[in-house]
């Protein structure tokens, strides 16, 4: 009886396929007609990038119940790695031009040094994990948030030149024009320069979603909802939170790879706390404990910091009439009330807990609840 | 008759508070054995060092035949140490994580309840069977471990369906009321599969009629899961009738034992509990 019931509800789930399926090919679509340079790319690329470090975030702190704020220090670990080891042969004496063109002397394939770029930031996440994640709630917070400090400054100390260039950027290698499809003349055929980081993103996420839906993942809800019953259920407290830390930071170095791919240079300054809160913001606003609110506040937050709250900045004469208020600056100020409101007033974000397949789930159960 | 739990001389002392004094106490293969005493007497906290959840100040816990704990007291303790025995138990001491202890087949519910909260009936007994598991985090969540997945889920209906929690397996756990998230916290004890069943209060907040049911619920699970029982209740109804034999503290210290009716009619026990005026 209950497997059949269990049956019935896989129609939710496959509506929900078909409309990741749907923006694929509308992103597929939209790149092969609109201008390149249009601000839509701008931020689905950057979309699809903070949305997986999102994703990753929320498995840490909505799903396993650790509160880390290290997100842009993997970040960063995992755009270097991507950098150092994807910067073809022929550019380096010209990136590394003070230090002699650099220890590394090889070059990885992209998906190779991505996957290297995801390793490096998870083995920094278990060797911090170790000491950290005795740590509760804020304490763990402050401890993470050190660490991506000192990683930052650590990556732009002179004597680690030869491999992370110090404090100049590293640029030249492979970003996400590079996956257009060119024909002879250089002339691009075929766009591929937000569908492939689309492409990337969702791969991740779907193994994030996969391990939530396992064994695993419900370890690490059980740790969320209740430590000491965790524990005494026969779950391994230390085991499973090193767990959870490493395969976050796994993804979050991936996604920094992602961003380096964006930025087209890297450089460690950029990587600060700033960019951790933004994507606490995105993983509140989409709510704590749901991969689909996280992935589209995601879009959300960037289209609106980059695009649509861009007019913000600038001064507006609509006739004769020129609009108070508006000058550089002002639009972090309405970002910041905005911010507010939904604190405020939609406390669980967006989603709350729901994924997509519980938005027609719910219309199908309301009418009489079947046994 | 075989013992599954011994324990031997447990002291248990917080700073200069003796919460367990040089309690002794065995269980055999099959019986329903009860702490009682007053409140704050130590039940609880002689639960929590079976459980590995406090490291005993001194003492030794046997189950099966294996420690499970043993310490003596050192360093700043060796000095404010209040209670007996301070050199029997020297040399190397064993202290295992409440995990370790669960895997060996000790499990237990909370005095308040502890569910998981943000998890339906069927997950949080669910959940519970993760400690059995064989697959490691790769296979599981590339879902490669199918099988074991299915027979996870078989069992776990299976037990709804024995404790009679099938029809609201699919609810949240804490929209349940009381008395059946009570009997949730057992099943989900039971998903651990284990020799020794620990109740921390099962029958707290209980009406009479509920806690008759739950009298014969303990008695059915002990039999169908081949199970002995290590229980703390203040129900003296529950105790006196379901009991093989019961232990009794005051003050941490054990001040009588054996079957219902020789602690019904203890003059100690009557003087330091059933006279207190409290039932």
């Amino acid at each position: 009886m209950n497997a059949y019931a269990k049956q019935k509800s896989r129609v939710p789930v496959i509506l929900s396929f078909l409309i990741i399926l749907a923006v694929y090919v509308a992103v597929f679509i939209a790149e092969q007609n609109l201008p390149p340079t249009s601000m839509l790319f701008t931020v689905l690329k950057k979309g699809a990038t903070y949305a997986l470090v999102a994703v990753s975030m929320n498995l840490l702190n909505g799903f396993t119940g650790i509160f880390s704020l290290g997100q842009a220090g993997f970040m960063l670990v995992g755009a270097y790695t991507y950098a150092i080891f994807t910067i073809p042969l022929s550019q380096r004496a010209s990136v590394y031009q003070y230090f002699d063109g650099g220890i590394v002397q090889f070059t990885l394939p992209v998906p190779l040094a991505m996957i290297l770029a995801g390793l490096v930031a998870a083995f920094f996440a278990f060797l911090i994990g170790l000491p950290v994640l005795r740590l509760k709630s804020d304490y763990l917070a402050i401890a993470t948030l050190g660490f991506a400090e000192i990683i930052r400054a650590i990556f732009q100390w002179n004597q680690l030149g030869p491999l992370t260039n110090g404090s100049n950027m590293l640029r030249l290698f492979p970003n996400f024009n590079d996956f257009n499809i060119r024909n002879a003349d250089g002339q691009v055929t075929v766009y591929l320069s937000t569908l492939i980081p689309f492409l990337i993103s969702g791969l991740c996420i779907a193994l994030i979603v996969m391990l939530i839906h396992s064994g695993y993942g419900r370890a690490f809800k059980a740790i969320r909802d209740d430590e000491i019953a965790a524990e005494a259920m026969g779950i391994n407290l230390a085991h499973h939170k090193r767990l959870a830390f490493s395969i976050s930071s796994f993804f979050a170095g991936i996604g920094g790879a992602m961003l380096a791919m964006y930025q087209t240079t890297v450089q460690a300054k950029s990587f600060t706390s700033a960019m951790t809160y933004e994507i606490l913001l995105i993983v509140v606003i989409g709510g704590v404990g749901s991969v689909t609110g996280s992935v589209f506040s995601s879009f959300l937050f960037v289209a609106c910091s980059e695009w649509w709250l861009r007019f913000l900045d600038e001064k507006q004469i609509i006739g004769d009439f020129e609009v108070p208020l508006l000058r550089n600056g002002f639009r972090l100020v309405v970002f910041s009330v905005i911010i507010m409101i939904v604190v405020l007033f939609f406390r669980r974000g967006i989603m709350g807990t729901k994924e997509l397949p519980d938005l027609f789930r719910k219309r199908r159960i309301k009418p009489g609840k079947e046994g | 008759m075989e013992n599954v739990l011994n324990i031997e001389h447990l002291t248990m002392q917080f700073g200069g508070v003796v919460a367990v004094n040089d309690l002794s106490m065995e269980i055999n293969r099959g019986e329903i054995v009860a702490l009682i005493g007053p409140n704050g007497a130590g039940k609880t906290t002689a639960f929590n060092c079976v459980t590995s959840v406090y490291e005993p100040t001194n003492g030794q816990i046997l189950f099966c035949g294996r420690q499970i704990a043993r310490s003596s007291p050192s360093g700043k303790m060796r000095r404010i140490y209040a209670g007996s025995n301070a050199n029997a138990y020297t040399g190397e001491s064993v202290r295992l994580s409440p995990d370790q202890v669960t895997r060996l087949g000790i499990a237990r519910t909370f005095q308040n309840i502890r569910l998981f909260s943000g998890m339906t009936v069927f997950d949080n007994v669910l959940t519970a069977k993760h400690l059995r598991r064989k697959s490691n985090f790769l296979t599981a969540a590339l879902h490669l471990n199918m099988a074991e997945e299915k027979r996870m889920r078989e069992e776990t209906h299976e037990l709804l369906k024995q404790v009679g929690l099938m029809d609201v397996e699919d609810e949240m756990a804490t929209s349940l009321p009381y008395g059946k998230q009570r009997l949730l916290e057992i099943a989900r004890a039971l998903a651990t599969e284990p020799v020794l069943l620990l109740l921390d209060e099962p029958a707290a907040g209980m009406n009479p009629q509920e806690t008759e049911e739950l009298c014969s619920f303990i008695r059915r699970i002990r039999d169908e899961f081949q199970l002995t029982i290590f229980l703390i209740e203040h129900h003296m109804n529950l105790v006196m009738d379901i009991s093989d034999r019961i232990y009794v503290i005051d003050f941490g210290k054990l001040i009588a034992q054996g079957v219902p009716d020789e602690i019904q009619n203890n003059p100690d026990v009557i003087e330091a509990y059933l006279g207190g005026g409290d039932e």
